[in-house]
């Protein structure tokens, strides 16, 4: 059956470790992200109407724009969900075993941190994971880097919460300071084979360009080193720092300041920043052309 | 005795069984029906396959002017968004849609009883005020700011090159009696005869060199 947008927007949660993860971000951009739940709710604070047969008008038609296929926004919200569930794959399980029974620190200690090609992997991954479904949402080609990086610059709320969130939890947290650095490197020493067991990867591949792996792997190659230079200056210009990140998580991740390796494999797994700010993303921008079309 | 014992066993598998049923069946929502709609085999395309490109009207927006920024932000087949910010403040939305897919939205205009730029203007909610141009393209500033006002929103519509937009084609589906009545604000009262455009009428086809913007992503 079809996935209805409404039920998986009114079903955002306002909690949780997620919601907590991204408002501990708050300190480096300020009052960007409200998480803004609820699809109705959503229309009103989107569009500013507040009559019943406008918000009943917007959303019927934001349903059938997002129900059409071809408009792309199914895969946009596919590649959301798919590559968070994907990079969270091996511990879940572990997690859900252990929930209750222990401390965290108790739960830490079962759990192997993720070996830092596998992560740097996941970063990649992830960021042309943004590059494909935000051009799918706005209409821009997929494989436009140019296009995508000057939209880039005008990220805003949900969009650039996830931004940083991605420099932040799987780069700085796991990489150290130097993450984007680190990891081009390690991607342009990478061939195709380095892909096949990461689960990221695997995922979310058949919508990164590229006709086979090698060119998938060169795409995501060209991606992050085109996105270098924003997310370097996106960093120094936020002041955003492994330990004022460590602090803040601590304030509600019991035992996380020691144990930085195990932190950035906890959030990997319990930390769906990617799926639940693409909905948000998403669910704005099918408002604003409802809206308008109507 | 053992009926008994059975019994016992089987409540806890009974119980599951209830929990699970309900919990698979969600609370019926007013969009079911918008669901049901365009779900399925046979369900319409959201968008004509005759819509024009939404980069084709990416010529026709205002460009930037004193203190005011456009952004690109959205280009999809039959539509294209911009930004209108000021001093990074989000002011209003300007888009053209092909009414095309949704003949409804044009249908509205038959009872316009306000122009602007010679093309029928109605508002639409309390934030929208658009205009009908050929039939067929809706041209629309969405305020996003309490302080961009009504007249504000007329203001940018004319800086549209509503004139320009007009050579392209004209309304595939003519425009009849509403099907489905689209909610809409009345517009203001005054009985101002609606200089619509007459049907068919062209205006030459002149090539107008345009500055900016030029063809830019959405962002």
């Amino acid at each position: 059956m079809s996935k209805k947008i409404y039920e998986i927007v009114d079903k955002l949660p306002t909690g949780g470790l997620t919601v907590r993860a991204l408002k501990t971000l708050d300190t480096f951009v300020p009052g960007q992200w409200n998480n803004l739940v609820g699809f109705d709710n959503t229309i009103k604070t989107v569009t500013g109407e507040t009559d019943e047969a406008m918000v009943q008008a917007i959303g019927e038609r934001a349903i059938a724009l997002f129900n059409d296929k071809k408009q792309g926004y199914q895969s946009a919200l596919w590649l959301y969900h798919t590559v968070d569930s994907a990079s969270g794959l091996l511990g879940a399980a572990a997690l859900a075993n252990r929930i209750g029974q222990d401390t965290f620190l108790g739960f830490l200690k079962n759990l192997s941190p993720k070996p830092e090609k596998a992560q740097t992997i996941d970063l990649a991954v992830k960021l042309v994971t943004e590059v494909v479904a935000f051009c799918k949402i706005s209409g821009i080609p997929g494989d436009s880097l140019s296009d995508f990086l000057a939209a880039l610059g005008d990220y805003s709320s949900e969009s650039l919460v996830r931004m940083a969130a991605l420099v932040s939890f799987d780069g700085i947290i796991p990489l150290g300071a130097d993450f984007s650095t680190k990891a081009l490197n390690a991607i342009k020493g990478m061939g195709a084979s380095d892909l096949d067991d990461n689960q990221t990867f695997k995922g979310v591949k058949a919508e990164i360009p590229g006709g086979n792996d090698k060119a998938k792997l060169s795409f995501m190659t060209e991606s992050f080193e085109s996105t270098k230079g924003w997310m370097d200056r996106f960093v120094s210009d936020h002041n955003i720092t492994q330990s004022k990140l460590v602090d803040n998580l601590g304030g509600f991740i019991e035992g996380s300041r020691s144990k930085l390796d195990y932190l950035g494999a906890f959030l990997d797994m319990s930390v769906k920043y990617y799926e639940h700010t693409g909905t948000q993303t998403l669910a704005r921008r099918l408002i604003e052309r409802a809206v308008a079309e109507i | 005795m053992s009926f008994t014992r059975w019994l016992r066993r089987l409540a806890p598998l009974m119980v599951c069984l209830v929990l699970l049923v309900t919990a698979c069946s969600s609370a019926p929502s007013k969009y079911d029906q918008a669901q049901k709609d365009t779900t399925g085999f046979g369900s319409p395309a959201a968008v004509d396959k005759k819509a024009e490109k939404g980069g084709t009207f990416n010529a026709f927006f205002p460009g930037e002017q004193g203190g005011y920024k456009v952004i690109p932000y959205q280009e999809k087949k039959g539509f294209a968004e911009y930004k209108l910010e000021q001093d990074g403040k989000t002011l209003a939305m300007l888009t053209i849609s092909d009414t095309t897919s949704v003949p409804a939205s044009a249908s509205k205009y038959s009872a316009a009883t306000e122009t602007v730029g010679g093309f029928p203007a109605v508002d639409q909610g309390t934030t929208a005020t658009g205009v009908l141009v050929n039939d067929r393209y809706q041209v629309k500033v969405l305020s996003r700011d309490p302080s961009f006002t009504k007249e504000d929103r007329v203001a940018w519509l004319q800086k549209f090159d509503l004139k320009g937009l007009a050579q392209l084609k004209g309304a595939i589906n003519s425009v009849t009696k509403p099907s489905v009545a689209l909610p809409e604000a009345p517009t203001a009262a005054t009985p101002a005869a609606p200089a619509r455009p007459k049907d068919g009428f062209k205006l030459p086809r002149v090539k107008l060199p345009r500055l900016a913007p030029s063809l830019q992503p959405a962002s």
